[in-house]
């Protein structure tokens, strides 16, 4: 008995340092490249240093104040609210519209979907260069599909009214369709015996997706609005591409803002592109707090 | 009356998703047939869809203006490397969290999901400094290393783990295999799909990404294909002509892929989603 608790114990052992093993590489990737610098960000915002790293010093909360008087901080931060506030409702009600349509599984709907997929799929920077070319207000062929058919001439990207709607724009255009391959996988799931008692209640098809539909699918919903928020804070691609932040900076974002502190212009302020990451995180992380706690509650209520 | 309120929602219906196709596919046609315009037929005005001479010139020629070639062979070193790496360190991890018990397990696995909520930009300038530190700056292994495994591809792999059933080490033990034996040898083969999905999620991201290929590469050599086009049509040293080939090449692989193994792209998006 003694014996084989012994031989029970060593076995035990033996299968956590095989454990353990299993999971160092992992690890240390994970400590060294994501934990070290999670830290590293918050002390390197409080201090004087450039990318030269020489004559690094203690800066306190200079980085800081800086920052809430830089006048393009603010600009960036109305940029990044203003696409995020504008393509996160489109993208998601663009894809909840699809949906209605296209949530069967018959030849068609499968094959629209992959369809809309197919913007997703490809990288941002050949996205952005297609359209760039597409709405060049003097040789692009839908600039002059749209003066043919008669409208004005918009100058789409050069135009600081116009640079950030077609930014929201081709964005949503990227992302709808994964969105939506979301939510149909998620209609897909729901029993349809729900709907067939509410067909034989009566109830109409703008009723059941009111209240079959939404509710069956509220967690991918709330699901989508909260990672494509996140994601649309940190917009740094898109503007990169097609407009550099310009016309007037009218859309250059944080992200952007930072890479361009830290790593694009001289002196290359790695302290105060940090104290820039710092801010914006914060400002996520509360928008993600919020959104949580509103956007997955409601869902909670609606499910009974 | 209401049947035929039905049928007319039917037809907007289809009207507004075929116009919505016809708007996903035009540009990407588009860049396709103007990749085999002429010089002249890329700027022609007014503009046409289709070119009036069909030409390989731009294909045959990207290379003079784009260093395409190595553009290409690091984007598929980096993206190819992260994958496979990845894979192996996201099973291998996710196997230990599903099927071994060690102390702190649980503490630690909520500890790498808490990760995936840290966004890229917090950590992007320590990152800098770090790889540069390690001299690993303009390397394929700077590009590789920092991304060789991921707090998601560890928790899919672990809920895929999980679903399996228990009896399948246990034979394994009888036999006298060894831990690394039974992963290997029982366990990694019968997660074929899994791997599949997270394999072709983590090969896109990273054949897609821009802002971390252009932070950790400084010189034109070591730039991908998305960030180095991205620098080349953003200092507008290039013609139209080449850089239509240049993104149409850029794009090819992940298309083909893309036509071919269509369950794969969509699927693991589907899990991901679920999830919450």
């Amino acid at each position: 008995m003694e014996k084989n608790k012994g031989k029970r114990k060593k076995y035990v052992a033996h299968n956590q340092k095989c454990a353990y093993l299993f999971l160092l590489p992992s690890m240390f990737i994970l400590s060294v490249f994501v934990f070290v610098p999670l830290i590293a960000s918050f002390v390197i915002s409080i201090t004087n240093m450039n990318i030269f790293m020489k004559d690094v010093s203690f800066a306190g909360l200079k980085n800081f104040i800086q920052l809430f008087k830089d006048s393009r901080v603010s600009n960036a931060t109305f940029n990044s609210l203003y696409f995020t506030l504008l393509e996160v409702p489109l993208q998601i009600g663009l894809a909840l519209l699809m949906t209605v349509c296209l949530a069967k599984n018959n030849r068609y709907c499968k094959l629209l979907r992959s369809i809309y997929y197919l913007p997703f799929v490809c990288s941002m920077t050949a996205i952005g260069i297609v359209w760039s070319m597409l709405l060049d207000p003097n040789m692009g062929l839908f600039a002059y599909w749209l003066k043919q058919a008669g409208f004005d001439t918009i100058a789409f990207l050069k135009d600081p009214k116009w640079a950030m709607p077609t930014v929201i724009a081709v964005t949503a255009w990227k992302g709808f369709g994964y969105t939506l391959t979301l939510m149909a996988a998620a209609v897909l799931n729901i029993p349809q015996s729900l709907y067939e008692a509410a067909d034989m209640d009566g109830a109409g098809g703008f009723q059941k997706f009111i209240h079959i539909t939404i509710p069956g699918i509220w967690s991918t919903i709330s699901f989508c609005i909260v990672t494509s928020t996140i994601g649309a804070m940190q917009m740094f691609d898109q503007a990169y591409v097609m407009t550099q932040g310009g016309p007037l900076n009218k859309t250059e974002t944080v992200v952007q803002y930072i890479y361009d502190r830290g790593f694009q212009t001289a002196p290359y302020n790695l302290g105060y592109a940090s104290a820039i990451s710092v801010y914006l995180f914060v400002i996520v992380a509360v928008m993600t707090l919020v959104l949580r706690k509103f956007v997955l509650n409601r869902g909670e209520g609606a499910d009974e | 009356m209401s049947k035929r309120k039905i049928r007319l929602s039917t037809v907007a219906g289809y009207v507004f998703t075929l116009l919505a196709a016809v708007t996903v596919l035009i540009p990407i046609l588009w860049l396709l047939v103007s990749s085999f315009k002429t010089d002249a037929g890329v700027i022609k005005f007014p503009p046409e869809f289709f070119p009036e001479e069909w030409t390989l010139y731009q294909y045959l020629y990207v290379g003079d203006s784009i260093p395409i070639f190595k553009m290409t062979k690091n984007t598929v070193v980096f993206a190819g490397g992260v994958t496979v790496l990845s894979l192996l360190f996201d099973s291998m991890a996710g196997y230990a969290f599903a099927r071994m018990r060690f102390r702190g397990s649980k503490l630690l696995f909520s500890i790498i999901l808490l990760t995936m909520m840290v966004p890229f930009q917090i950590i992007m300038t320590p990152l800098y400094i770090e790889v540069y530190k390690f001299h690993l700056l303009d390397t394929y292994l700077g590009l590789i290393l920092p991304r060789a495994t991921s707090a998601f591809g560890i928790y899919m792999m672990s809920s895929f783990f999980s679903g399996l059933p228990k009896s399948l080490e246990e034979s394994g033990r009888i036999d006298g295999m060894s831990e690394f034996r039974i992963f290997r040898s029982i366990m990694l083969p019968l997660c074929k799909p899994a791997l599949v999905s997270l394999g072709i999620f983590h090969f896109m991201n990273n054949w897609n990404d821009l802002l971390y290929p252009l932070m950790l590469t400084s010189s034109q050599n070591k730039r991908t294909l998305s960030a180095g086009l991205a620098v080349l049509v953003g200092n507008k040293v290039i013609k139209y002509g080449p850089t239509l080939a240049a993104t149409m090449i850029s794009l090819a692989p992940l298309l083909i892929l893309y036509i071919f193994c269509q369950k794969y792209f969509t699927e693991g998006v589907a899990t991901s989603g679920i999830k919450e």
